[in-house]
Formats: C-alpha cells, structure tokens, sequence
C-alpha cells in the first residue's frame, strides 16, 4: 500500500515537473526546446491550425484545398491531411487538424528520421521528408494511440506517408474555408500545443 | 483526345436481372459528350428507345457525374440522374435531376464515371459500390423502412464515409413523383426517378472511395476557385455565420438578395427558437460538397427531425402558414417538410398538389368523405400526415396522388384538370411538372415576360428559369430596393443592360417590353433563350450548381456585369482541355439539340411547345398577357436559330450532321421521322 502511494507521489511529481517545464516555455519565452525525460528534444512548432467546429458547415474544401495542393492534383479526401468527422444525421462536423505536437508521438517513432522538424521555412512544423520516409507507417500507428483517425497518412500510390506541413507557412485549408473555421495561430516562440497537452480529440 | 484530368475513366454498368456487373470506358463518350446531363442523354439514346416504359426493366437509371466531380472545383458536389421520366405526363419521356450532396465525389473516388442501372432485381436489393468493386446485396430488411433509418442501417455495415442514394416508401410504391434522397435532405426530385428505382427492386446505392481525382492543371484550378470564391462569398462575421465580415458584401446567388443558409427557415416560431440559444434548437450554414456559399441551413432541436432542408423542400407546406399565421414558420411547416423526405416524395410536387386540392375542395370537387383527408383543415399536421402517408402507401386518394398532379387532375377530368393547368403550364403530351415563376413574380401574379414562356414551352420538365435568366432580373430587382413579387419592369431595365450584354450578346435584350409600356417586346426572346439553353446544358454537363452558375449577375459591382467564362476556364484547368466560351457554346448546342431529338423521339412536336389557353387569357400585373402568335412567331425563331425543321420543331439532318450527331439522323430515319431527310 504504502509502496503504491509512493510510486503515485513520484509519478505526480513527474506530470508536475513536466507541466511546470511548459510554464517556463511558454512564460519564460527562452527557451524554443521542450526536453523530455527520455531526453528527446523538439522545438515547439511556430504554428497551428485551430479549429472552431461550430461554425463548419461541412463543405469539404479544406479537404480538396489540402489533397489538390500537396498531392500534385489528385483530388481525394483520402489523401487530405485534415480530416473532416461528419455526423451527417446529427449535423455534427469536427474538422481534425494536426496539432504539431509539442512531443510529436510520429516523430518519436520514426525509425529513418524522415520525420523533422520543418526550421527551413521557420514554421517549425513536423514534416516528412519524402525523400526518406520508407512507407513503415509507424508514424500513423503512433499518432493513432492519441488522436484519432491518425493525422499521417499513407499515402499507398506513392508507399509514402503524407502529413500536415502548414504548406510552407501559408495554409491552403486555412485561405480557402469559406466560413472561416480554421485560424492559424503564430506565434515566434513557439506554441505548447497537441500531445502531451491534449492527449485525445 | 483523352483529357489528362477529370475522369477517373471507367462506366459501371450492373445489370439487376441477371446480376452482372461490368464495366465500359468513359472516354467511349467524352470529352465529346462533356459528362454528366450530356453524358446521360447519349447514354439514354444508345439504349432508351421510345418503346420502353419508365417502370420496364429495360430503362435505364443512369447516375452521371461531371468531369469536375471529386475535386477543389467550386459547387462539385452535384450530379444528374436521367433516364425515362415517369413523372413526364401524359407520355413517359427523357428528363434529368440534378442532386447536391456528398454522393458526387464518393464516386468518383470509387473509381466510376458514371453508374448504368438495367433490369430489375428478383428481390429487394441494394448496391454496394466501393473502390473499383460493386456488388448486389440483400436488402430484404431495408424494405419498407424511411430514407433515414435506410441510411443508418447502411452506415452501420458500411461505416459513417459511406454516401447513399436511398428511396423511400414512395419510390418502392412505384410513385411518378417519388425523390432518390441523399444524406438528409439533397434528393433527385423532378422526373420521378425514385419510382424508377423502386420498380427495380433497388433500395439503395452505397458508395466509398477512397481512390483520387487527377487533376490536370492543380494550380490553375487553385488559382480560379480562389477567384470564384471571392466572387460569391465572405467568411462570416463571428458573431453570425449568416453575415458576411464585409459589411455590405452580397452573397451573389440569386442576384444578391440571398445569401448564405438563406432559403431554409422563414421568420415565425422555427426561427425564433434557433435564435434562441437556450431552447436547443439550432440552425447553421450547411454546405454541399466544395460549395463556398453553404446556401442551406442544417436545422435541430430536440422535438424536430433533424437536417437539411432547402428552398422547395423547406416549403413545401407554406399552407400552414395561413393555418396558423401566428406562428408562421412553425415546426409543422418543418415537420410536413422533413415527413416528405423520409417517405421520399418530390417536394415540389406537392408544392402543386397542395394547393390544387385546396381548389378543388373550396369548388366542391372532392369531399372529406371521399378522399379521407381533413380538407377542412389544409395547413395543420393531421392533413400533411395524413396525405404524405397516403400518397406513399398509394392509399385511398394517394393511390391517384402518387401519379403525379397532372395525371391525377386528368383522371378526374372536368373542371379539377381545368383548375390544375394553372400549376402546370405546359399543354401537349410531354407536361407533367410544376408552374416554376413562367412570370417574374409567379403565377397569377407578376409580370409577363416573353424569354420565360419560351423557355417554357420548350423544356421537357418545368425550365429551371429561377436559376440564371431569373436570377439577373432578381438582381436589378434587388438594386432597387425591390423584389421578384413587386419590381416593375420597366424600372429594372437600367440596371440590367450591361449584365445582359456580358450574357446574351446585347443590351436590347434587357427590354422585354415596348416603349408604350402595353406590349411585351418578343424580338430578343429566341436569342436569349438559345443562350440560355446553352448555359445549363454546359452547366450541367460539367456539372457546377444552378444556383452559382451561370454567373450572370454581379451584385457587389456598378455595371453588375456577370463572367460566363467561369465554367469553361474551370473545365480547362480539371481537364487540361483548352475550351474558349464560344466554342463551350457550340458544345451546349449540339447537347441541346442532342436532348430534342430524344424527345423527338418519344413524339414530341411543335406542338407539344405549348402552355395551357389559361396563360393567354390571364393579365398579368402590368395589364399585357402574353400572345399565342407572338409566342409562335418566336418558336419559329428559335427553330430557325437551332436548326431545327420550323413547321415540326425536329432537328434536321443537316444540323445533326454539322453538329456530329450522325447516329442521331439515322436513329430518327429509322423512325420515319421526315424531316430529318432534309
């Protein structure tokens, strides 16, 4: 018993210091690097697209914007790296964005590091390197523990996983949303945003 | 030449009798024939003859979808369904119906063009489309169930990304005006193509795919929906989805007195509890697949059915607003619209026999009694009920109902069919659909114009004239500070010249009256509607929305000048297929001429061009009527302009050779079709 509660201290003192480390980023603004135990280190992306689902009317532009953009012209929603939930009956539609994840779970698990984080174009997003990624879709399974569907996708035409990589600072979803449901929010110094913050969506 | 985008290439063809399913090449029939409407009316002509019946295993149901279906192209959502018409009265005839939605693009990504649907299964089915594959599945327990819980069981086997085209008890029923509905609320109405669907013993059709759309030019495509979507709409300002964050930005649909989500709710009880945050009833914009205008509201609350409901449909029961005009748009208005969509009956329909009834009972034609219907009390849910649920179940006075109006008045005869050609306007053997604004203003009231009738006369169903000619003089009606019931023409002259110069080639054509202001101004009426008719073949071989396109009326600038360039420079970039706008046109008119012949075919003449005596009889608001022989002189100029045959309104040979229709001359030869030998 008394073993149990210690190891629940311990594990409290842990999220504590975690969380405690958010504050000093996103207060203290020196710091880009977030560390996490396991010593993984990711700078924090610079934006993310945010969703307000109550004023989505559905249309699916996001989607074609996005597959049309990124995929060379192949128009489809499967190969779309936002996802649209759509209760058609209910009336209730849920655009699922990437959260460019302060601890990114797909780039953790990518095992040819093909997943990076974008500092080239300053977004600081986390993209996949086309030219590296090797088709595993380990990212897809990691993502998927947290966020479902899982925001990587495979892409199986070209055996290469997809995600979200802001299109280069200027998000298509993002111009196109004729109801303006989407916002990408900036910020120079970083944003504590997606896993470990939210854990589900 | 085969396009590098658009299609995805295959035509799915499923034979229900014997169960086969095979598939044939799209390019047999495009880019010659664009897609969609023109597509579907090849199809009709290859296998359709006159001799088959609606109800027959023989005819075909045909779902075509455009080249700009399943990708970023604005108003993509929407296909056609053609095939023979039951709802085309007296004789069964080639018609179309376009549907919005989600289903277009599930297609598409499928891995099919088009859909060809022949025979008629042994026992309730269902289709099952899904990437590349189609099978014909059992739908013994889907029998019988409502459109909405027909869908729910399909998503649960099939998973929430599936689309479904579903009849309800209507179309099992074999109606002639029962809808194919999608979703909650977007349904093939006009033609009746539900009944089609039920005589096949076909409940539904379910599609997934999860394939692509190639897209030829992806950044000219990028670059032109941006600037259409700059043309209709704004983001919303937060505080209302319905305002635009531009303040005095208009929506441009319908000429700009409409907007977004606008055409669902009327004020009354409805709209005051879903402005209501604490009553838990909403309403929000509801968009169609790739549509920046989200012109429907998607509406629910706690006691109502919930969904999408739009124009027609969301008006089908404006009678209760007399019934209890204290509350005007109340949830029986909603509700007797919603029922109608659950047993899968044609919205617009009823929007004739409603009233019609209501005539007949207030001239003591029919009795409470003899119909079983409250007639006493048209407006309240106990009447809607009553007659929806009768019309499906083909019950008692439904039996004949679910017929269609006009076949109905027909069979009573006498002074009810006399009553019900003023909701049906088109005399000869090829009527069958409902009065749709023949007036600016609507019947009886309005004003006369001359491009409308004609319009009329020659459409083979109701002449979707609300949508682009309409829309423009909507538009000057609304610079004015007017509205459709109460512009006078003369006023809104002005503002339309510069408009119909861009559209119909010369600021005359804005003046459909003479000087004197007493006599309607027929000369530019052949042209205008030879143009006309060019815009929505185009527009629905493409396959963009009516409501958008064609884009002829700009609101939000001084000389309101519209581009009707949009369409073809949209198709350019999906297809990679250079198309200018005058030889868009000339592809509008062989479809157009293409669509006669199918007519022709089915018998119709220059006689069957024609409105009911009624509509020469009747002043219009202004004092002038409209004049048989100058309704006649004008069909002979647009004969003349089409190249058809001018004492029998055939096309002949001559114009379907220049227009590469060869097949079609020797289908009409083959019919002893004189003309044609010309």
């Amino acid at each position: 018993m008394t073993k149990d509660i210690d190891r629940r201290t311990v594990l409290k003192g842990f999220t504590l210091g975690a969380f405690a480390l958010g504050s000093v980023v996103s207060l203290g603004s020196l710091l880009e690097i977030i560390t996490f135990p396991n010593g993984q280190k990711a700078a924090l992306a610079r934006g993310v697209i945010l969703a307000d689902k109550s004023l989505c009317s559905g249309c699916r532009i996001c989607e074609m914007v996005c597959a049309n953009f990124n995929s060379a012209g192949r128009n489809s929603d499967s190969l779309s790296l936002l996802l649209l939930e759509k209760d058609y009956l209910r009336g209730d539609y849920q655009p699922k964005v990437c959260h460019q994840c302060a601890d990114p779970p797909c780039l953790k698990a990518c095992p040819v590091t093909a997943l990076q984080i974008d500092r080239q174009r300053g977004t600081y997003a986390r993209v996949i390197d086309e030219r590296a990624c090797i088709g595993c879709q380990k990212c897809v399974d990691a993502c998927q523990r947290y966020f479902r569907p899982s925001r990587p996708r495979f892409d199986p035409e070209k055996h290469r996983t997809v995600k979200c990589h802001l299109c280069f600072g200027d998000p298509q979803c993002v111009k196109f949303c004729p109801l303006g449901v989407l916002r990408l929010e900036r910020s120079e110094k970083g944003l504590l945003v997606g896993y470990p913050i939210i854990q589900e969506d | 030449m085969t396009p590098k985008g658009g299609w995805v290439g295959k035509i799915l063809r499923v034979d229900l009798t014997t169960g086969k399913v095979s598939v044939t090449s799209t390019f047999d029939y495009v880019p010659k024939f664009l897609g969609g409407r023109g597509l579907g009316a090849k199809i009709c002509w290859d296998e359709v003859p006159p001799e088959v019946g609606a109800f027959d295993p023989e005819n075909r149901l045909i779902l075509a979808t455009g080249p700009l279906q399943g990708t970023l192209a604005p108003t993509s959502g929407r296909f056609t369904v053609l095939g023979k018409a039951p709802q085309t009265a007296p004789t069964e005839s080639f018609c179309r119906s376009g549907v919005g939605g989600h289903f277009a693009p599930e297609l598409k990504w499928a891995g099919f063009d088009a859909l060809i649907i022949q025979g008629k299964a042994p026992k309730p089915v269902y289709l099952w489309i899904s990437d590349q594959r189609a099978e014909i599945l059992d739908a013994t327990r889907l029998w019988g169930l409502d459109t909405y819980q027909a869908q729910q069981m399909i998503w649960k086997l099939h998973g929430w990304k599936t689309r479904v085209m579903v009849i309800g008890r209507a179309g099992e029923n074999r109606s002639r005006i029962a809808c194919i509905l999608t979703d909650t609320g977007d349904a093939s109405g006009q033609g009746g193509f539900g009944g089609v669907m039920g005589s096949k013993n076909l409940k539904a059709i379910a599609v997934r795919g999860t394939g692509s759309v190639p897209v030829a030019r992806p950044k000219a495509l990028m670059e032109i929906t941006h600037h259409i979507h700059k043309l209709f709409a704004r983001k919303p300002s937060h505080s209302d989805p319905y305002q635009p964050e531009e303040k005095n930005f208009k929506y441009n649909i319908w000429g700009g007195g409409y907007g977004r989500g606008s055409l669902s709710l009327l004020p009354g009880e409805l709209l005051d509890l879903c402005q209501d945050p604490s009553s838990g009833y909403s309403q929000i914009p509801d968009g169609c697949f790739a549509c920046p205008v989200s012109c429907r509201s998607r509406v629910k609350g706690p006691d109502i059915t919930p969904g999408v409901a739009f124009c027609a449909q969301s008006y089908m029961y404006l009678e209760s607003m007399v019934h209890q005009p204290e509350k005007g748009y109340s949830k029986i208005t909603w509700q007797a619209a919603k029922l109608g969509d659950l047993l899968g009956i044609n919205a617009y329909e009823l929007m004739a026999i409603v009233p019609w009834l209501s005539d007949c009972y207030r001239e003591k034609l029919i009795t409470e009694e003899e119909t079983g219907l409250p007639l006493n009390e048209i407006g309240s849910w106990n009447f809607a009920s009553k007659l929806l649920h009768k019309i499906a179940n083909r019950e008692g006075l439904g039996d004949l109902l679910a017929e269609g109006g006009q076949r109905a008045a027909a069979k009573l005869g006498g002074k009810a069919e006399k009553l019900s050609f003023m909701y049906y306007p088109r005399a000869g053997n090829f009527g069958g659909y409902r009065e749709h604004w023949v007036y600016l203003g609507g019947f009886p009231t309005g004003y006369a114009i001359p491009s409308l009738a004609l319009m009329w006369v020659l459409d083979n169903r109701d002449a979707l004239v609300s949508h682009s000619y309409i829309a423009m003089l909507w538009g000057a009606a609304f610079t004015i500070g007017q509205n459709a019931l109460t512009a006078v023409p003369e006023k809104i002259f002005p503002a339309l010249k510069t408009a119909m110069k861009v559209a119909y080639g010369s600021e005359e054509a804005a003046e459909f009256l003479h000087a004197d202001g007493k006599n309607l101004n027929w000369k530019w009426a052949a042209p205008v509607v030879k143009r006309y008719h060019e815009h929505s073949l185009l527009k629905d071989s493409y396959i963009l929305c009516d409501v958008l396109f064609p884009y002829l009326f700009n609101a939000n600038s001084a000389d309101h000048a519209g581009d009707p360039s949009l369409e073809s420079r949209i198709y350019s970039a999906v297809t990679g297929i250079e198309m200018s706008l005058e030889e868009s046109y000339g592809q509008g008119e062989m479809l157009c001429t293409l669509e006669r012949a199918l007519a022709v075919r089915d018998g119709r003449t220059r006689k069957d061009d024609i409105l009911h005596d009624l509509y020469f009889e009747k002043e219009d608001a202004g004092g002038r009527k409209y004049i048989r022989e100058d309704l006649e002189r004008a069909k002979s100029e647009y004969y003349r302009l089409m190249g058809w045959d001018v004492n029998s309104g055939i096309p002949t040979a001559a114009i379907l050779e220049r227009l590469g229709l060869k097949e079609v001359t020797a289908g009409l030869q083959k019919r002893g079709l004189p003309e044609v030998k010309s």
